[in-house]
């Protein structure tokens, strides 16, 4: 399992948000199991607040990537009927 | 005898249940909307005498050889429609059979308007989803769950118009977290179908794709039926990871569909089924943090009770600190006492020894009356050759110095010079 306990706030902000998640509820588990000592879980609490608060960056600075196979791959789609709108052309009339 | 005939009000007549109009125009369309048959139908049949009010919708008969059947188009179908009812047109009609209750008339609401060349294709759809069906590729114990975090959403749809755009725009606003990877096919026409099985094979060549939507918009049966064709729907079956197919309208299902592990209604609804809802991601973070904090203070307060706990247990197990302090006390106060009356004793006994001391000394002689002679250089003169007559002599006394001179010297013992 990855150690996030090694990682700087920065390479936290840069793992896959679903990782963050998953060890903050780790986290919130563990602590509310009681199966941990006191200093395990002010340590514990403090690593879930870093992981909160690289989840927080990790929302506001979110950009969909968006990456396209068809660019190289020779496939370029001819014009085609657009699907819903009025008047569409069709093969049938 | 009349009085042995029955009363024409007896016990044995009461009154028919008289219906409304409406009380049986509901009662029929009710019938007709259970039977599931009517609520999918095909119908084969003549377009005759279409009509086009200012409402937009359209009206026609749909008749064969012997009988017909009232139809209606709507304004939204038609306008999604490829063709235009025309009359003597030979059509297949898809849609349902209601009945209108305000004119108790029971008609087909059309949803899709095919030529007639096109129950073919209806009777392949069906041979094929029963051949396919009898395979296995559209069994329940094929379908795998969604990824909940999907990080890369592979695309296939055709890069123009509305369909990506809604895509993109549905995963932007909801969970903007993930990569999308489009791969672009065309959607329409012969060749459609194996662009979308080599579209496909592209993204299932990628790694690390959690999730796939195969989309397109709505259209016609011919214009969706890249999505029957057999070579799609086994590379759909064929998917490494779960794959949602979205096409055309929520009336409009394919094999694809079948295939699928998930049917989405329309494209923007397959965009939605395979991410999260962002817009919650906020608040559940901020709840995980709330429930360490709780966590946390509930631990505090465990640890703080458990030393209470502890500590009173300690302090009942523990020696009397007060106790033994006290004795402690006493011990240094006995210590104390002794050595003051040790000392009261020492110095007593060295006071003894100060006058035994004193007493030894020339002070406390000459006190009783003896005197100390000496000479001029202070030697104590013990004897009469010592000095000559005519030399001087210090006399001590208790109280003062005399000082003399010689006149004449007479020995003998003391006893006698004292006499």
């Amino acid at each position: 399992m990855t150690d996030f306990t090694r990682m700087t706030d920065d390479q936290l902000a840069e793992r896959p948000f679903d990782e963050l998640v998953t060890e903050l509820q780790r986290i919130v588990a563990k602590l509310e199991s009681g199966n941990a000592g006191l200093e395990e879980s002010i340590e514990l609490y403090r690593e879930g607040l870093r992981l909160h608060a690289a989840c927080e960056v990790r929302l506001q600075r979110a950009e969909l990537a968006i990456a396209d196979l068809g660019r190289g791959a020779g496939e370029t789609p001819a014009a085609e009927s657009t699907d819903d709108g009025p008047g569409t052309a069709g093969g049938s009339e | 005898m009349t009085a042995d005939q029955p009363s024409l009000w007896g016990a044995a007549a009461l009154p028919p249940r008289v219906l409304r109009v409406s009380e049986l125009n509901r009662r029929v369309r009710q019938l007709l909307d259970a039977d599931p048959t009517l609520a999918d139908v095909w119908v084969a049949g003549e377009i005759s005498r279409p009509a086009f009010p200012a409402s937009g919708h359209c009206f026609f008969t749909l008749k064969d050889a012997a009988s017909q059947l009232r139809a209606v188009m709507f304004r939204d179908e038609l306008a999604r429609s490829n063709m235009r009812p025309e009359h003597g047109m030979s059509v297949v009609c898809h849609g349902r059979v209601r009945a209108y209750e305000a004119q108790g008339v029971y008609q087909l609401y059309v949803e899709t308007l095919t030529p007639a060349g096109a129950g073919d294709l209806h009777a392949r759809y069906e041979q094929l989803r029963a051949r396919l069906g009898a395979e296995g590729l559209f069994d329940e114990g094929r379908k795998r769950p969604l990824p909940r975090w999907p990080r890369r959403i592979g695309v296939v749809t055709s890069p123009i118009g509305a369909v990506w755009q809604d895509i993109s725009n549905v995963i932007r606003r909801r969970y903007p977290l993930v990569e999308l990877v489009l791969s672009p096919t065309v959607v329409q026409g012969d060749v459609a179908a194996p662009a979308v099985v080599r579209a496909l094979r592209r993204l299932y060549a990628r790694p690390a794709i959690d999730v796939v939507i195969l989309a397109r918009g709505g259209g016609s049966l011919e214009d969706l039926w890249a999505f029957n064709d057999e070579r799609v729907v086994r590379a759909v079956a064929d998917a490494p990871v779960p794959i949602v197919v979205g096409v055309g309208h929520e009336s409009d299902v394919t094999l694809s569909d079948f295939a699928a592990d998930v049917r989405a209604p329309t494209p923007s609804a397959a965009a939605e089924l395979v991410v999260p809802d962002g817009t919650q991601l906020p608040a559940i973070l901020g709840r995980l943090r709330d429930r360490a904090s709780a966590a946390l203070l509930a631990r505090v307060a465990d640890r703080r009770r458990l030393v209470g706990t502890e500590g009173r247990a300690l302090s009942a197990l523990a020696p009397d600190l007060r106790a033994a302090r006290q004795r402690a006390a006493e011990l240094v106060d006995r210590g104390q006492r002794t050595l003051i009356q040790r000392i009261g004793r020492e110095r007593a006994v060295l006071g003894g020894l100060q006058d035994g001391l004193r007493a030894l000394g020339p002070a406390a002689t000459l006190a009783r009356g003896y005197a100390v002679a000496r000479r001029p250089d202070g030697t104590v003169v013990r004897s009469t050759a010592e000095v000559a007559v005519g030399e001087p002599l210090e006399v001590v006394l208790e109280a003062g110095r005399l000082g003399t001179r010689i006149e004449s010297v007479s020995a003998g013992p003391p006893e006698e010079l004292l006499a």
